[in-house]
């Protein structure tokens, strides 16, 4: 994920039942929300003394900001996860002493080493540039830690399938590929949906990404200012497509469950084109699978009209998702789930004669009867949250059950990966097959928008081989 | 030199004799090691107010000592009554999780709760140690189990119990044995806070206790070599 991803904040701070987006558009036409089931509710509070899992924080621009100020500020933190931001790391002071102030507890240093050297510190998250992933991973590795690696994993294929490699060899440890919608509880709540056809035909879908925003950062340092935007040179660049796209192309391919089979890419300089950037500023890509389906994206730093979305769309129905958050539309002529009868109804917008249908995962009949506006709460938490909220706990209960088997069972390597494997369940996560995969189509995406070519992958390169 | 020769001579047979009963004594025992694998595991079923729940846990550590007449192989004859058995065991408190009724994860909040309950840490692991087992019913063929009554002491929360409950011990080929068993606790016999979510729900007392516990015979220890006389 590029450290200039818009800040999932904006978004929430957004009311957009009011003027012209798409999702109010999607309200009056009958688009009824979806919602993920909230989490258990708490029974008594954490123990104010409950250890914390120490992570620390490498690469701290503007998504690294965002990581820290998820894990530190995040309306739920605690109790939910019990986590202390105990070293932070960056080659820029300033941005080292800014982020040092959220956590004035953690170690800061210049040098990643010295985190990865601490042996109380059992996982890192890596939000550094992405083309300075692959040897800070693989380092982190190597030392024995646990890894979160932001998307896309590398800006080549070679360094996403080292680094994907280097995880496997590493079953011991937890590694989790930035693809935060992939622990999402919107979205897993609508996978099954869609996978088992309640869409009926899946015919394509369309996602986006606006917002008029340069990228470009500035310094008074010549040198540090170029550093600071790398993401506007190719050399070190996927652009748009790479670190905005890989998200919603990934979930296509998730919710699909199919790899793409070839790509077609645009993009130009259009909006900036006065600032000497070689990276486009407006891109569109379609993506083509094998079963017939299409996923569209676009994505411009030159306009924010709608922000970003997705929508699917399939012969039966379509759904918008937007955030952590989604609505549905059937068609007049789609079959009846049966359910439909106890759930929410919104007045369809008159001229489209459609109602639409308020769904809630894991909803009894009785939760899913009319119920007021505003009554049923959204998902609890967005997609990065619940990505890190998913590491940390992953990590924990990693620690926790290697003690418990080491303990009594003795050094048995291979059992205790064997036990690891079966035995302990990982909450839902990108791991390193799902980073490398959507690695691979965003970089062979990005090819195409480069040569102005279709480019077809073979199936064999989703192979981590 | 003579009474030296004497101390030799009354020495050396007693070391040889206590020699013999050690390696005889050694030689008796038999014992099985917990099997870390997909047939290991301890289940927890409870009652709320709200719904029936259930924790599932994939690690019972310890051993099974056993003596003579102890049925370790399929269709072994053997007659009902006490047997010769020792049992310790472990089960660690973090590898227990709440799961849905079709084995899912349900919740990590409750598995933080349950800790707690449970007071781990200090408490890091339920434990029993076996202080009697009998032999109620043999096995009628060689791929039925034996039934037999265990006795011993619970230990949960840092509060242990004296309890009895049926156990079924089925041996396998290879060595192996799968000993399973169910018994109901009562939270309160263990001091263990029940949950409560006042005006919302509160959790039942009682609480079934299940296992599944696949053990491996370990290597033979080595017999104790007689001391040559000097």
């Amino acid at each position: 994920m590029s450290e200039n991803e818009v800040k999932p904040l904006d978004y929430n701070r957004r009311d957009f039942l009011k003027g012209g987006s798409v999702a109010t558009l999607m309200g009056l036409m009958g688009g009824v929300p979806l919602f993920a089931k909230p989490g258990a509710e708490p029974v008594g509070e954490s123990k104010p003394d409950t250890a914390k899992y120490k992570v620390a924080i490498i690469g701290l621009g503007r998504w690294g900001r965002e990581i820290l100020n998820t894990l530190t500020l995040a309306p739920g933190a605690k109790p939910g996860y019990q986590v202390e931001v105990a070293g932070i790391c960056d080659n820029y002071p300033s941005a080292l002493r800014r982020a040092g102030e959220l956590v004035p507890g953690a170690i800061k240093t210049e040098d990643y080493t010295t985190l990865l050297a601490n042996k109380d510190i059992p996982a890192v998250i890596i939000a550094t540039p992405t083309h300075k992933h692959a040897a800070i991973v693989i380092a982190a590795l190597k030392a024995g830690k646990h890894v979160y690696c932001e998307a896309p994993l590398a800006n080549t294929i070679e360094e996403a399938r080292a680094i994907a490699l280097a995880a496997k060899d590493a079953p011991k440890q937890i590694f989790q590929a930035g693809l935060q919608d992939r622990s999402d509880p919107e979205r897993l709540f609508l996978l099954p949906f869609i996978r088992e056809g309640n869409l009926g035909k899946n015919l394509f879908t369309r996602g986006q990404y606006h917002k008029k925003y340069s990228w470009r950062q500035q310094s008074p340092n010549a040198q540090r200012e170029k550093d600071l935007n790398w993401c506007l040179d190719k050399t070190t660049s996927l652009g748009l497509l790479g670190e905005t796209g890989i998200h919603p192309l990934d979930q296509a391919t998730w919710f699909y469950n199919q790899k793409p089979a070839a790509i077609t890419a645009f993009g130009s300089v259009m909006a900036y084109a006065e600032d000497g950037r070689d990276v486009a500023d407006t891109v569109q890509a379609v993506c083509e699978f094998r079963g017939g389906a299409r996923a569209m994206y676009d994505a411009t730093l030159g306009n924010s009209f709608e922000a970003n979305y997705e929508v699917f769309y399939g012969t039966n129905g379509a759904i918008l998702i937007r955030d952590s958050k989604a609505w549905m539309f059937k068609e007049t002529d789609s079959p009846l789930f049966g359910w439909e009868v106890y759930a929410r109804k919104t007045q369809f917008y008159t001229e489209f004669q459609t109602t639409g249908i308020s769904l809630m995962a894991g909803a009894s009949k009785g939760a899913v009867t009319p119920a007021k506006e505003g009554d049923a709460k959204p998902a609890l938490s967005g997609a990065l949250f619940s990505a890190l909220g998913s590491f940390v706990r992953n990590c924990n209960d990693y620690t926790n059950a290697i003690t418990d088997y080491t303990d009594n069972f003795g050094d048995d390597a291979e059992g205790l990966v064997k036990h690891l494997a079966e035995k302990v369940h990982r909450r839902a996560a990108a791991g390193y097959l799902e980073g490398y995969q959507a690695t691979v189509t965003v970089v062979k995406a990005n090819e195409a928008l480069l040569t102005g070519k279709r480019v077809e992958i073979p199936r064999e390169l989703y192979e981590l081989k | 030199m003579i009474k030296m020769k004497m101390r030799t001579l009354i020495t050396a047979p007693a070391v040889v004799l206590l020699a013999m009963a050690l390696s005889s004594s050694a030689a008796d025992k038999t014992r099985f090691n917990a099997k870390p694998g997909k047939d290991m595991k301890v289940r927890l079923e409870g009652t709320s107010t709200v719904h029936d729940w259930q924790v599932e846990g994939p690690i019972i550590a310890g051993n099974l000592t056993v003596g003579e007449g102890f049925p370790t192989e399929p269709g072994m004859a053997a007659k009902p009554g006490k047997l010769d058995a020792a049992v310790d065991i472990r089960i660690p408190v973090n590898s227990l999780k709440s799961i849905e009724k079709d084995g899912r994860p349900y919740s990590d909040r409750m598995d933080e709760v349950m800790q707690e309950k449970l007071k781990s840490p200090p408490n890091r692991n339920i434990t029993f140690h076996l202080t009697g087992l009998e032999l109620k019913e043999t096995a009628k063929t060689k791929d039925d189990p034996y039934l037999c009554e265990a006795k011993g002491e619970l230990a949960v929360a840092g509060t242990t119990n004296k309890i009895t409950f049926p156990v079924s011990i089925l041996p396998l080929a290879g060595k192996r044995i799968k000993v399973s068993g169910k018994t109901s606790i009562s939270m309160k016999d263990y001091k263990v806070e029940a949950p409560v979510l006042v005006g919302i729900l509160s959790t039942g007392d009682k609480v079934t206790l299940s296992f599944e516990w696949p053990v491996m015979q370990a290597a033979a220890p080595k017999a104790v070599e007689a001391a040559a006389p000097k």
